[in-house]
């Protein structure tokens, strides 16, 4: 590795920093924390976490956020690059004990300039429900741990439900609550409702409804995080077994799954057109996942430890339509999205979720074209739109795709990324670019017996699929054909990769199965887990060398636009806003940094 | 002890409890955790435990008494035991292991490390001696390079130290094999990373100029160690002892350094043999304290999907999510947890 390694004191905390669009500044005027530091140890707390709602309440500053330290919760007005408010007047302030506050939401619908409503997870597993404004409303949920006794590792309002919130634990367990139930005084009683490819949904069967409403095993170990898509349908959630998986929330199938390169994964986040996933796990890796060619498309290296927290920056995005001729300067989109849960229109939904269901996945699925092409405030990504005339017009000079995310870690270091449209255009089994950094790694892809007939071979397939479908059909032509020949070039290879596409239809034929098995039936949760459990630990193998989990030489290794140390402490949480950046660290203190041109003076 | 013990069997529970496996702490005789903490992770090495266990099988009593027959007795003693957890004491291989090692042979604290490295390399002397012993007789000719004993077909792995001259590009490289990687600690980084750093390219310049045959000269050359064969278990050692001139002793060094549940190496060769293998965590020596010969060793383990933590005869069940404890103190300020995974057994996944 060119890396040098940890030659010089590289202790220092960074206050600014460059990127193509200029500078980043520290606002130290803007520095949240509690009030009072004195003596705080943030060793085994949880992560401080952080969650924003704007309020319009008419002046200027409408927005509210929040954040979790240690056995407290606060809640302020948020100023942005403005001077912070006097941090001895929080809105609210919540003081725990026995249990301490794990992460938590805004509702982003109903919200009015003095009543907001925020979901809080807890260490012990118990969820409340508060309006920290006007501080009337204060429900518990799970609070005998009835229902799970493990701890709340995240929880989201279930887009556009004015009631509804999923909450998953370190169970490994995920459920739906309506916030109008009761939990009822029993254990709930669950019946299997679902059951797939490493996963088996619940519903708890009563007289009277009650709370949870389904309940979701997933994986094995923890669920880590979880993410609604920008259109809502679906649901992304990685865990400790270092699995990706990507369900259709209303029908509840798994249509897409990956897995880090090792360890758990720790954090995932949708880029804003819903067109890719990106996860930050325990190999010290971003790893970008394409969720229509249901594929890795790279991996990026720049963490030095684990990664926190992952997220798109959609307003440094940019995104152009190369199929139109007439580029200029105004389809030069800056997406203009919050980042939290961007929300895409509801309309879209149905015809989607139809097509899923054919389980022809994923050659003869459209959703991508049900995003994309139509869309009002034509938010896409497109790059091969008129594929019928060249499926390889890569090098239109006015095409240019490129998303921004950033990520922070347990090695106190943000990092800013950018992918582009050379890497996500990039077949699978063939990068082109290698890292500095990892020269060594890549360069043993060029002895592999494989690169020669690629690029043709995936011209012809391309061509072939090209004539009834549109948009990304040139992904998936790429996409569906690789993996055979990389079968068939790396026969030589541990793991055959053909497996891919064998062990894909058999876990979708038995999707198709809505009978259950007397095994299924078993609503025991220590023997779902367990018989889970093997084939996890058997997947984890079977999926390496394959797209679910590429081999480090078959895929693109990212570099980081920015890495900078910005804490003592290991960073955990991360925010783009329209006007700056917004990190958090373990010690709860939050910082805001000014994009460039945003910074505002103010004498303290 | 006898509550502690029945305890964990409560805990874990009489129907989960796996079969055939059994959690014993091993009594402390003044000083000898850093010897119980990694016998203990290498009675769960569960490749190593039954050869150990094999080889008492095949060698019943008529041997003289070495530290491996010492070894073999004490996990054969811990396999056969008819409770399922408790104490033992591990009286005659310590004894032994004084005798044998001068070094060892007093009630001062030890490096754990230390203790391993001659362990290791003890019971393959012993097996390459008596290998030896039965093969001489019938052909003495054919065996030039001894063969390797199951020691090494457990932990052998072989690093290959590449070297590039930067004035005529030529590249030369030579292997060499190891039991075990010992790597720096870095603040705040995982030992994925430290492990990176291990093998991170050095430049080699000034008066450490590297003589290259083909130039006939001295030049600069850049050089890197990348792993070509990977070991069927990764042991992992963090230098958390540095020494320290100016004070003129070891210091701690106990940063934080995460370490996943998983692992697979970037570090390895082009021409690496196996460089895929998938590793699962399956011990870690801890070391509690501040200083090389002062505090204690534990270690905890993974049996059957359970994680135990062994500290010299008490054994508790932990949830993994609090392993999270002994990864090290993120900045040099706090000064609360001192316990720190030290040494780290990977065994790769078949």
């Amino acid at each position: 590795m060119a890396a040098q390694g940890e030659g010089g004191r590289r202790d220092e905390i960074k206050t600014h920093f460059g990127t193509p669009e200029g500078s980043y500044k520290l606002m130290h005027h803007s520095e949240y924390s509690k009030p009072n530091r004195a003596g705080f140890n943030g060793q085994t707390n949880p992560p401080v976490k952080v969650s924003f709602i704007t309020v319009n309440d008419g002046t200027a500053s409408s927005d509210r956020f929040c954040f979790n330290v240690g056995k407290e919760l606060y809640v302020y007005s948020y100023r942005g690059v403005r001077k912070a408010p006097d941090l001895s007047k929080p809105i609210d302030k919540r003081v725990y004990k026995g249990t301490l506050p794990t992460c938590h939401d805004f509702n982003l619908h109903i919200k009015s300039p003095d009543s907001v409503l925020l979901l809080i997870g807890f260490s012990a597993g118990q969820v409340q429900l508060i309006d920290p404004i006007k501080k009337e409303i204060s429900k518990l949920y799970n609070e005998e741990h009835l229902t799970d006794k493990t701890k709340v590792t995240c929880i989201k309002w279930v887009p556009h439900s004015p009631n509804q919130f999923l909450v998953s634990h370190g169970s490994g367990q995920m459920y739906l609550y309506n916030e109008e139930l009761p939990c009822g005084q029993a254990p709930p009683h669950y019946q299997p409702f679902k059951q797939g490819d490493g996963f088996a949904v619940y519903t708890c069967k009563t007289k009277n409804t009650r709370n949870p409403l389904y309940r979701w095993v997933i994986g094995q170990g923890a669920i880590n995080e979880f993410a609604f898509s920008p259109c809502s349908n679906y649901l992304a959630v990685v865990g400790q077994d270092g699995h990706l998986r990507v369900f259709q929330y209303n029908t509840m199938e798994l249509i897409g799954t990956m897995k880090s390169f090792f360890g758990g994964l720790l954090c995932v986040c949708w880029s804003p057109d819903g067109k890719y996933i990106v996860t930050g796990g325990e190999d010290d890796l971003v790893t970008v996942w394409s969720f229509h060619e249901n594929r890795v498309v790279c991996r990026g290296h720049g963490h030095k430890s684990w990664v926190n927290m992952v997220v798109f920056d959609p307003y440094t995005s940019c995104v152009v339509n190369g199929s139109t001729t007439d580029v200029n300067g105004s389809s030069v989109e800056v997406l203009g999205l919050t980042s939290q849960q961007p929300s895409l229109g509801v309309g879209e939904s149905s015809n989607h979720i139809a097509k899923r269901d054919s389980h022809n996945f994923p050659a003869q699925d459209h959703s991508p074209s049900v995003i994309s092409p139509q869309h009002p405030n034509g938010r896409h990504v497109q790059g091969n739109h008129n594929a019928s005339s060249s499926t390889l017009d890569t090098n239109r000079a006015l095409t240019c795709i490129s998303y921004r995310f950033g990520s922070v870690g347990q090695d106190t270091e943000l990092c800013l990324w950018d992918l582009t449209e050379d890497i996500l255009k990039q077949p699978y089994g063939k990068p082109r670019t290698s890292s500095v950094g990892l020269t060594a790694l890549n360069s043993s892809s060029a002895s592999l017996p494989r690169s020669n007939s690629l690029p043709n071979s995936q011209k012809s397939n391309s061509v072939g699929y090209v004539v009834g479908n549109d948009v990304s059909i040139n992904a998936y032509a790429d996409g569906h054909g690789h993996p055979i020949q990389n079968a068939v070039m790396n026969a030589n290879s541990k793991f055959a990769t053909l497996s891919v596409s064998d062990r894909k239809e058999g876990a979708e034929k038995k999707e198709h199965k809505r009978n259950f098995s007397l095994a299924a039936r078993n609503s025991d949760k220590s023997s779902v887990v367990k018989s889970n459990n093997n084939r996890v630990q058997d997947n984890a193998m079977k999926m390496y060398g394959t797209m679910a989990c590429p081999r480090l030489d078959q895929v693109p290794i990212l570099e980081p636009l920015v890495c900078k140390k910005v804490s003592h402490e290991r960073l955990t949480s991360l925010t783009f806003r329209e006007d700056c950046i917004v990190t958090a660290c373990q010690e709860g203190i939050v910082l805001t940094w000014a994009r460039p041109g945003k910074a505002v003076t103010d004498d303290t | 002890m006898g509550a502690n013990a029945s305890q964990l069997e409560k805990e874990i529970g009489l129907e989960q409890f796996p079969a055939n496996e059994h959690f014993f702490g091993f009594v402390n005789f003044g000083n000898t955790c850093y010897c119980n903490s990694v016998l203990q992770a290498l009675y769960f090495c569960r490749p190593f435990r039954e050869k150990v266990l094999h080889y008492k099988q095949q060698v019943k009593s008529q041997k003289k008494e070495t530290l491996l027959t010492c070894l073999a007795d004490l996990f054969h003693s811990v396999a056969t035991q008819k409770k399922k957890v408790g104490a033992l004491s591990p009286k005659k291989f310590i004894t032994k292991l004084r005798k044998e090692n001068e070094h060892f042979d007093n009630y001062m604290q030890q490096d754990a490390h230390e203790c391993l490295n001659y362990l290791l390399n003890t019971v393959a002397d012993i097996l390459t001696a008596e290998k030896k012993g039965t093969q001489e007789p019938e052909n003495n000719s054919v065996h030039t390079k001894p063969d390797p004993t199951w020691v090494h077909e457990i932990f052998q792995g072989t690093l290959t130290n590449e070297t590039r001259c930067l004035n005529c590009e030529s590249v030369s490289s030579k292997d060499e094999d190891f039991l075990d990687l010992s790597v720096d600690v870095l603040q705040n980084t995982s030992i994925t990373h430290c492990l990176r750093v291990f093998s991170s390219t050095e430049t080699l310049c000034t008066e450490h100029k590297y003589y290259c045959e083909v130039c006939c000269s001295k030049q600069e050359a850049q050089k890197r160690m990348r792993v070509k064969k990977l070991p069927q278990i990764l042991a992992l050692h963090l230098k958390r002892f540095k020494y320290m001139e100016h004070l003129n002793r070891y210091i701690k060094v106990s940063h934080r350094v995460v370490f996943p549940l998983e692992l697979r190496l970037f570090n390895t060769s082009d021409d690496a043999f196996n460089p895929e293998r998938l590793y699962d965590l399956v011990a870690v020596v801890v070391h509690c304290g501040s200083g090389p010969n002062r505090g204690h060793y534990i270690s905890i383990v993974k049996s059957h999907g359970f994680w135990l933590l062994f500290d010299d005869d008490v054994v508790d069940i932990i949830d993994a999510s609090q392993i999270e404890e002994f990864y090290g103190v993120p900045s040099d300020l706090q000064k609360n947890s001192t316990e720190t995974g030290y040494i780290f057994f990977y065994q790769s996944r078949e």
